[in-house]
């Protein structure tokens, strides 16, 4: 049995898959593809197969890394070739490798967020507005949470989750980079957008791809 | 690639998953090297139109033709209706995008009554007018097919024509001569006076309908050279039918989401309330063979983990031993699970049961339909309490401790005595566990209860017989509810105003079609989904119209009169289904079709072949 790690770029009309329905999709891929999976020796045996980090419905990515186990020798080019055969639209493999970091080393993931406005005039007012308010450190941002069995809403604090960000304009839209925490302590970039979109009054359209992950000496993740 | 109208959309609808196509193995073409596109439209949500079988297979059929490309056209929730109005998006397929309007074939498959009002509602989000007579052009043709199609007077007004009977070679034939007039330009109405000329296509408007004063049907006369009755369309041989050998396999989590290949069609019990029973005939199987390349293929192409083998009663499959055996020969090392749905406690040898390993299941489930054997005699429902209990016993010492019982309530004949008997069988079953010595140790057992409303159908020995009226059926439940005197058995009992609609729409009338389209102007679709449901509104189009629910619910019709669907022929004759009443109310039962045949008639549409028929046991 070895352990391999997949890195699965996801985008296009493939972003609306839900992490759950991701697995569903996966443990058939690995089926067509003829890849030999180590099962689970419990009382129903069932493929192992993990993403390490969720993805929210509607964020593209660039690498989303992926545990199997396998039990024969494929080689990983063997693995990337015929798993890339039998893919769906917009799901496609780009790396794969023995899984030796543990996922409880990823830290940080690093986002691409464009926001599309109608014009050059509204990017500029939305990334000035949005470096004066990220510059604050004042961001704040509602989530639904759960204390003890009671729902309350929690503040969240976006600049705290935060570890580097970088705005510009780019025609009529905005760009930004952003590196959140990850992990147990993670922040969703949709909160981030959500935020600043209620906080300047505008209303772009929002792609949000995830571009990498990080280990907590922001080494890669790997 | 989704245009940018869209995206914005899907971020603010629940599922987007369900509108955005680009799953694995559906079919993309070039659409200006095919002559005609087709959308195959379910009107009901993604999850349960791709569960689907019938769609399946007609896609993957028009996508063999290199002239067509068929597309799948879901309705969409309400959110995303909303969505698509306010921002001017059209239906569109699931493939392309492009809107369907624009197509020149539209089939609607009605597998339900209540989704009649969705067909009317996604014309309209295509853009298109909902009435026929309003469709002036050529293309799009709207098509209808299913079950419903058996009574399509409901919504005959709305369709250009309807496809009866089994679809694998009528819709062949169908887009063969839309593509010839298409190319000849000609108008619509020569189209479809040559389309009613196709056995198995019934074009509503060629036929005009009189009624007596009562509202009762005096005469359906056929114009312009269609034929006085419409004989639906059956495939012969089920082994060379065409059969996908790939499925579109869908993105996100939906109802039925296996590979599922078809056994055998039509069934040989003749339950006497089951609409299917009758309208399938005749009995045709498949061979193990071709069923067993059917599934390897399928789940190479797709990678699904488990098989469904489909049919009304899969357990009356003359060859399902050699099948299973053929089956586990591969399916084990591949961890692949096999399912048998609709076996029928009377008759499956426990042996075979345990060949199919793997089969995880937390509870077993019977249909005994009604709570006595005379009633169970009525329905022609052959099943014994002693074949239930013994079936439950065998189940108990095998470590199970939930059993699931489906009933019916408002059955013909039924009375009180029958209704506290579903409690007493229960109870039976609840018995049984306790008697059992080997039972787990501090486990109790919970029998669950289910009930529904009888809906009379059409085509069926009891298509003469009224429905309790709501007032009854609440009685009957509420009786039930006190002949219940363990916690042991869980009840839980359905009925509802749906129930109702369902039955009128069922034995309805031409006249229908302006409920339907009030009601859907008011607001009604969805109307099988309980939240969504509308009865008020539905109220309100009945009493708009002049016309009464009752009148087609809970009225016995005579022997004598005429159905709006009579001048339709499923084969099976009319003076069968009334001996077959008659003996309803005599309690008498008709053996299987395989031990004796009862004369249906459906063979005539198999030039007298019947796969039942030459395996009789005298």
């Amino acid at each position: 049995m070895r352990a391999v790690r997949l890195w699965i770029k996801k985008e296009g009309r493939a972003k609306y898959i839900s992490h759950l329905d991701m697995n569903r999709c996966f443990t058939r891929a690995v089926r067509r593809a003829g890849l030999n999976l180590w099962y689970t020796e419990g009382f129903n045996p069932h493929p192992y197969l993990c993403f390490l980090a969720p993805l929210s419905l509607g964020q593209e990515s660039d690498g989303e890394p992926l545990d199997i186990r396998i039990e024969d020798d494929m080689t990983d080019g063997e693995i990337l070739r015929r798993m890339n055969a039998v893919l769906p639209e917009g799901i496609r493999v780009v790396r794969v490798h023995d899984a030796i970091a543990k996922a409880s080393e990823i830290a940080y993931a690093s986002y691409t967020i464009l926001l599309e406005t109608d014009s050059a005039h509204d990017a500029e007012s939305f990334a000035s507005q949005a470096k004066t308010l990220l510059d604050s450190g004042e961001l704040y941002a509602e989530k639904l949470g759960k204390q003890g069995r009671k729902k309350v809403t929690k503040q969240v604090s976006i600049c705290e989750k935060m570890r580097t960000y970088a705005v510009r304009c780019q025609g009529d839209a905005v760009r930004m980079e952003v590196v959140l925490n990850a992990g147990n302590d993670m922040l969703n970039p949709t909160l981030l957008v959500d935020a600043l979109q209620k906080a300047i009054g505008m209303n772009p359209f929002v792609s949000i791809r995830r571009t990498g992950f990080f280990k907590a000496d922001m080494q890669t993740f790997a | 690639m989704l245009d940018k109208k869209l995206e914005r959309i899907l971020c603010a609808v629940q599922k987007p998953g369900r509108y955005t196509g680009g799953e694995l193995n559906s079919v993309v073409k070039d659409k200006s090297k095919v002559d005609i596109r087709y959308a195959f439209c379910f009107p009901d949500t993604y999850e349960i139109g791709m569960s689907h079988l019938g769609m399946k297979i007609l896609y993957s059929l028009a996508n063999a033709r290199e002239d067509t490309w068929c597309e799948r056209v879901f309705a969409p929730w309400t959110d995303m209706e909303q969505q698509m109005r306010e921002n001017g998006v059209p239906l569109y397929g699931l493939e392309s995008g492009d809107p369907i309007r624009e197509f020149d074939l539209l089939g609607f498959t009605l597998q339900y009554e209540l989704s009649f009002s969705n067909v009317l509602n996604m014309l309209d989000l295509a853009g298109l007018p909902v009435r026929s007579s309003d469709r002036t052009s050529l293309t799009p043709i709207v098509a209808a097919g299913g079950p419903c199609v058996c009574n399509s007077e409901p919504i005959a007004p709305f369709v250009d024509l309807c496809m009866l009977g089994e679809g694998e070679e009528v819709t062949n034939d169908l887009i063969d001569l839309l593509k010839k007039h298409k190319k000849l330009g000609s108008d619509k109405q020569t189209f479809l006076r040559e389309a009613a000329q196709i056995e198995g296509i019934y074009v509503p408007s060629l036929y005009d309908v009189t009624y007596h004063e009562d509202g009762t049907v005096q005469t359906v006369t056929a114009r312009d050279g269609a034929p006085a009755t419409v004989k639906k369309r059956i495939v012969s041989d089920l082994d060379t039918m065409f059969c996908p050998d790939s499925f579109v396999v869908p993105s996100i989590e939906v109802v039925h989401d296996r590979t599922t290949t078809e056994i055998f069609r039509g069934c040989i019990r003749g339950c006497r309330f089951c609409q299917a029973g009758f309208l399938y005939r005749p009995i045709r199987e498949k061979s193990p063979d071709v069923i067993n390349a059917q599934c390897k293929s399928i789940c190479d192409a797709t990678g699904y983990d488990e098989i469904s083998l489909c049919s009304l009663s899969s357990s009356d499959y003359s060859r399902m031993e050699e099948l299973i055996r053929k089956l586990i020969a591969w399916t084990d090392d591949e961890k692949i699970n096999v399912a048998l749905p609709s076996l029928r406690a009377d008759n499956f040898p426990r042996e075979l049961m345990e060949k199919l390993a793997g089969v995880r299941r937390s509870s077993l489930t019977f249909a005994p339909e009604a709570g006595t054997q005379r009633l169970r005699d009525a329905i022609n429902k052959n099943v014994t309490q002693e074949e239930v209990l013994h079936t439950a016993k065998q189940a108990f010492s095998g470590g199970w401790t939930a059993v699931k019982l489906y009933f019916m309530i408002g059955l013909p004949t039924e009375t009180d005595e029958d209704v506290q008997g579903i409690a007493d069988l229960a109870q039976k079953v609840v018995d049984a566990y306790y008697a059992n010595p080997d039972k787990p140790k501090g486990k109790s057992v919970t029998v669950s209860v289910s009930t529904a409303s009888f809906v009379p159908k059409p085509f069926t020995p009891f298509q003469w017989e009224p429905q309790d009226d709501t007032e009854t059926i609440l009685r009957k439940q509420a009786l039930l509810k006190d002949s219940v005197h363990t916690r042991k058995v869980s009840l839980s009992c359905h009925h509802s105003d749906t129930s109702f609609l369902e039955a009128v729409f069922a034995r309805g009338d031409r006249r229908l079609s302006e409920v339907l389209e009030t009601a859907w102007r008011k607001g009604c679709r969805f109307d099988g989904w309980e939240d969504q449901f509308r009865f008020d509104l539905w109220q309100e189009a009945f009493a708009e119209c002049g016309l009464d629910m009752a009148f087609y619910a809970n009225r016995r019709r005579d022997f004598d009169e005429v159905f709006p669907w009579d001048h339709l022929d499923y084969g099976v004759s009319k003076a069968y289904l009334r001996r077959e009443n008659e003996k309803a109310h005599k309690s008498e039962t008709t053996p299987h079709c395989r031990l004796r045949c009862g004369g249906c008639g459906a063979d005539k549409l198999n030039g007298g072949k019947c796969d039942a028929r030459c395996q009789t046991v005298d």
